[in-house]
């Protein structure tokens, strides 16, 4: 009975690759501590339009001394996106989070295999950050894939220089690291990696996604993705972000992104209805 | 009801009581449980939950819902875990808050609708029943037994013979002449009347030339819709004597209290739940502040005083 919206204080709002903005806001220090993969709802305080709150992964979170800070990758893509570009410090937004199941911790799997495609890799770097501070020993260790279309769109490198891990860069266009797929680097380099010996995350567009489904079908790798989709509530009371998750006898059965995702084992969804 | 400044917000709707006139609007508010992290249950009139068939639907395939200027399309189709699930699953967490609890149901056939009403009956913590006669969403019954006097008046008449727990019959907005539906649905027995349901409208993405839902078309709900339903409610209630809830785009206490001084008994939140999570508490504190200021003690003493 305690959760409300906190009104956060924009304190940073750059564009850090083309079309792609960093924002930082200071939250009430009472603001739950989020895990990897788990989501907010954001809105613009004070604006009728748009007037539903928008879902945003989490790209890192620090409690300072009397406050806490999140911080939020977000492309412009409509007119929502355009109006939160145009904010400046000082600004006001109203959060809701931490929101959604994150990303399952594997404590046992030796390699840990994070694919991000574009904005995907919000919440993988705050995933390998996390990993990297309280997970990884000597034993395991992180390999990062890190797709975008090219070298001005690539997001997540000042994240991953300062981890310790093995970072694959690739862009559609060669213009930086492999050229090609995300995806298609990874099928090239999956015999490394023993299959009882590795989680394998991911997160990025839908196409990639189901690539990456077809790409692990009939091996035994076991994958968490999280899902993107248009979020009214997001605390799972709107039904509008269902996901078709494999039902029972060929029926047809939707999950909530919001509240039983954004993250899941990526057998369970039905990729060939998406 | 709250006992602070003697005001009182208590209002009935026939044997229904409720503690304020502030319920959730069906299918914005999941089960209560989505919310009860945020809301205080027991402050709340009523809940009403997502509307329950006899047998769990999937719903519509994705995507279900598009934010359009002033308001969201959504086509969810009654997405629910049907009756029995309900009854066995939900209603015990419900139980344990001092609210009322309104079961809003959907068949697909007068049969299935009986019972739904019947299993809700003989379940204990079920105080009264709506009846979803207007989900533009779906293929079958849900709108075409709401847009006809004559079927609505048969379900009705179906539902009533089925329990004695009060029945609500929530009308669709879409529709020639509402009145029409409201007073047949009255003669058939109807302890009171909610409205309005989502009104139908589409949205087109001007790049992909593709309907923004799958389902082609849903449900408009949200501020948008606030006038069209103050007017549906206006004319309801100069046609029927049954108590009359106000839906339909309620942001706000000063939203709640356009359809209450209209006559309203009580009103539905729906949409501003998705916004706000305390939306509902926002209303019953915002009403409150409102009764105080115009020295009004017991709610009743504004229902109704609209001066035309």
């Amino acid at each position: 009975m305690a959760k409300n919206i906190y009104i956060g204080e924009i304190f940073k709002n750059e564009e850090i690759a083309q079309d792609c903005f960093l924002m930082s806001v200071a939250l009430h220090s009472t603001f739950a501590e989020p895990q990897p993969g788990q989501f907010v709802m954001l809105r613009i305080s004070g604006i009728s339009e748009p007037f539903l709150a928008r879902p945003f992964s989490i790209y890192s979170f620090q409690r300072e001394t009397d406050f806490c800070r999140i911080d939020l990758l977000y492309q412009v893509v409509g007119k929502g996106t355009q109006i939160l570009a145009g904010l400046i410090k000082g600004s006001q937004v109203e959060i809701l989070g931490p929101l959604g199941n994150g990303f399952e911790i594997s404590q046992s799997a030796r390699n840990l295999v994070l694919i991000a495609g574009g904005m995907g890799a919000a919440p993988l770097s705050f995933l390998a950050e996390y990993l990297d501070n309280k997970v990884c020993s000597g034993s395991s260790k992180i390999y990062f894939y890190l797709g975008a279309r090219n070298s001005e769109t690539l997001i997540g490198m000042d994240k991953i220089n300062n981890l310790t891990c093995t970072a694959v860069i690739c862009t559609d266009d060669g213009s930086l690291g492999e050229k090609g797929l995300v995806t298609q680097i990874l099928a090239q380099d999956l015999k490394k990696y023993a299959p009882d010996q590795t989680m394998i995350y991911a997160c990025g567009p839908k196409p990639m996604l189901k690539e990456l489904a077809k790409i692990l079908q009939g091996t035994k790798f076991k994958c968490q993705v999280s899902l993107e989709e248009r979020m009214a509530c997001g605390v799972g009371a709107c039904l509008g972000c269902a996901v078709e998750v494999k039902g029972k006898k060929g029926m047809a059965a939707y999950k909530r992104v919001c509240a039983d995702g954004p993250v899941f084992y990526i057998d369970e969804i039905a990729w060939k209805k998406i | 009801m709250s006992g602070k400044n003697n005001i009182n917000m208590s209002v009935k709707i026939e044997k229904l009581k409720l503690k304020n006139p502030v319920m959730t609007a069906s299918g914005t508010f999941g089960y209560g449980e989505e919310y009860a992290d945020y809301v205080d249950l027991n402050k709340l009139g009523a809940v009403v939950v997502k509307g329950l068939s006899l047998k769990p639907r999937a719903g519509n395939p994705p995507p279900r819902i598009m934010e359009t200027t002033g308001g969201m399309l959504n086509a969810v189709g009654l997405q629910n875990i049907g009756v029995e699930a309900f009854i066995a699953e939900k209603l015990p967490f419900l139980r344990k808050f001092d609210t009322k609890i309104i079961a809003n149901i959907y068949g697909e056939s007068y049969d299935e609708y009986k019972k739904i009403a019947r299993k809700l009956d003989a379940a204990k913590g079920v105080h009264a029943l709506e009846i979803n006669i207007s989900c533009p969403n779906v293929q079958k019954g849900g709108l075409s037994f709401g847009a006809d006097p004559k079927t609505a008046a048969a379900v009705t008449r179906k539902v009533k013979d089925a329990t004695d727990l009060p029945v609500i019959v929530k009308l669709t907005p879409n529709v020639t002449d509402i009145t029409a539906i409201a007073i047949a649905v009255e003669k058939a027995g109807a302890d009171a009347i909610s409205l309005i349901n989502t009104i139908t409208g589409m949205s087109v993405d001007i790049f992909t030339r593709k309907p923004h839902l799958k389902n082609i078309t849903g449900g408009l709900s949200g501020p948008a819709i606030k006038p069209v339903a103050l007017r549906m409610v206006w004319q309801v209630l100069q046609k029927v004597s049954i108590p009359v809830i106000g839906i339909g785009g309620i942001m706000n206490a000063e939203d709640a209290l356009e359809f209450l001084i209209l006559g309203a008994k009580a009103v539905q939140i729906g949409t501003a739940n998705f916004i706000n999570p305390q939306a509902t508490m926002d209303v019953i504190a915002g009403i409150e502040k409102f009764m105080q200021m115009s020295n009004v003690a017991n709610i009743n003493k504004i229902i109704g005083t609209f001066k035309p």
